[in-house]
């Protein structure tokens, strides 16, 4: 394995990733109205979990991870990662991987990739050999001079994950990444983005509408309620990595994917 | 046998400079009509100083009305695109405005201005400058939002937004507001050199028109064409510098099936 002789040096030094989201609420207002998206969210995630969010459509689950990423301010509560709070996007904390992969079209695979250290005016060499290197993580190494245009729908959301990664955040939030891809390419995608959390270490947070998704890649599913969001559940996935396409037809599999939906039902 | 687009547009181009030359020369059509190829291309020659020092007089009009209409069409279609207030002010006025035939102002410039070079700059210039402002307007309002949120997760500060997302975004959009607006510059100063002038192309081919001399008339002519199918060249040279990424839905294509190669190095 080759790659990952590389890959280990993007390794965070410390076990930094803790993230503790406490009695965060959200009210929207329009002008004749408010509505209230989450009430009274808490969850604790340690360092390096894998930690899926499920729920019904417009539970807040996105709103939520926008919070974590800084780019919404929640009305009431408190976030912290790494123990302190998050007021604005912090990319040495977090980074984040939208359900389009939003790369810039005018750059190529690597440019795109280098993005966040150009904003901070890292030299070009370093930039270069970062970008290098989590392309390399996503196994795209040999597409760095392409243009989006020019890559297929997942190779385009690997791009986006070298690009949440490249700055070696310790936590890795993802809004439904896979969702615009079909279902061969997700499933490559699913097993793809295991080995290279299995790698880094990070701490991820992902949201998702697919329960078979959230019961394979997870450490935790955290399941959400329709508006206003609340925890109703959160589970354990006692499956063992790494978890293999087998166990998708499992009982303990089946039992785990029924007791979220039965949530979900329930709040639908 | 098949004959790619561009050999035939070649022919129809040849073919059609061939009918110019023989079907006034066996007198298929009047001279007066239609003058020869060659009678026109010989009375350009022999007048080369007058049209020369026509050509400049127009070529200047062109670049100053060029740098106003251009220049300010895409900073007010900046302020308007990305401002909701100047665009509801503006717009609704600017769109009614784009079906006056601006050409009824041209006899106010020339009461104004006098009918030097200045009114033809003005008239030109307000002839081009309204499709550039739409066009960097539009172009500035289609900017994926969502590309703009992934630059603030990556921490861009508003001017990087700016320099590095709107700006590029929107280039492609403006190059093609260019395209019409630089078209109707020329357009503009041309045709206000045929109404009321004493010097430029414009003002040749309309002195040669009243004493029916058709082949300086024709010269005239076919300096014009000249002058805008070298400015559409670089126009096309521009674009193709400055927007690679627009135009490569050919090789997008071909990457969509090229998934499974990309997978190889990372689980090898």
């Amino acid at each position: 394995m080759q790659p990952l002789a590389n890959v280990t040096r993007l390794q965070p030094a410390s076990r930094a990733g803790s993230i503790q989201i406490k009695n965060v609420g959200q009210v929207f207002k329009t002008s004749t109205q408010s509505v209230e998206a989450l009430s009274d969210v808490s969850l604790d995630v340690k360092p390096g979990k894998f930690v899926v969010l499920v729920g019904p459509s417009g539970c807040g689950k996105s709103t939520l991870l926008m919070m974590l990423a800084g780019l919404r301010k929640q009305t009431s509560g408190t976030i912290l990662i790494n123990g302190a709070p998050i007021v604005a996007p912090d990319p040495d904390r977090i980074g984040v991987v939208f359900q389009e992969p939003s790369l810039f079209p005018w750059l190529t695979a690597e440019e795109n990739v280098e993005f966040p250290l150009t904003l901070r005016g890292v030299d070009k060499a370093e930039r270069r050999r970062k970008a290098q290197e989590a392309l390399l993580l996503v196994g795209l190494d040999g597409f760095a001079k392409r243009h989006p245009h020019e890559l297929s729908g997942g190779m385009k959301q690997r791009v986006s994950i070298a690009r949440g990664l490249v700055q070696d955040p310790p936590v890795l939030l993802m809004d439904e990444p896979f969702a615009a891809l079909d279902e061969q390419t997700r499933m490559t995608m699913g097993d793809e983005l295991l080995r290279i959390w299995a790698a880094t270490g990070k701490t991820v947070v992902f949201v998702t509408h697919s329960l078979t998704e959230a019961v394979y890649l997870a450490d935790e599913v955290v399941v959400m309620s329709a508006r206003p969001g609340r925890i109703v559940d959160h589970l354990t996935v006692t499956l063992p990595r790494p978890r293999t396409y087998e166990m998708l037809s499992g009982d303990a599999f089946g039992a785990m994917r029924d007791r979220i939906w039965r949530h979900i039902r329930k709040s639908a | 046998m098949t004959i790619s687009s561009t050999t035939l547009r070649r022919m129809i181009v040849v073919s059609l400079i061939l009918c110019w030359e023989i079907l006034p020369r066996f007198h298929v059509i009047p001279e007066l009509f239609l003058p020869s190829l060659s009678s026109t291309l010989l009375a350009g020659w022999t007048d080369a100083g007058e049209y020369g020092h026509a050509l400049m007089v127009t070529l200047y009009e062109v670049a100053v009305s060029m740098v106003f209409a251009c220049g300010g069409g895409i900073i007010a279609g900046a302020v308007v695109g990305s401002l909701p207030r100047p665009r509801v002010l503006i717009m609704p006025m600017v769109s009614s405005l784009y079906a006056v035939p601006l050409v009824i102002l041209y006899p106010v410039f020339t009461v104004w201005l006098g009918i030097g070079s200045e009114s033809k700059i003005a008239f030109a210039s307000i002839y081009g400058f309204l499709p550039t402002m739409l066009a960097t307007a539009a172009g500035i309002q289609t900017i994926d939002p969502q590309l703009l949120i992934a630059a603030r997760s990556m921490g861009a500060t508003l001017t990087q937004r700016v320099t590095r997302v709107i700006i590029p975004a929107a280039i492609p959009t403006v190059l093609s507001g260019l395209r019409v607006g630089g078209a109707l510059v020329i357009v503009g100063v041309v045709v206000s050199e045929m109404l009321i002038s004493s010097a430029g192309i414009g003002y040749l081919i309309s002195r040669y028109r009243t004493i029916l001399d058709s082949a300086h008339v024709f010269a005239g002519v076919l300096l014009v064409l000249v002058l805008a199918v070298a400015f559409n060249a670089i126009i096309r040279f521009v674009e193709r510098r400055a927007a690679i990424w627009q135009t490569g839905t050919h090789a997008g294509a071909d990457a969509a099936g090229g998934d499974a190669p990309a997978i190889l190095p990372a689980t090898a």
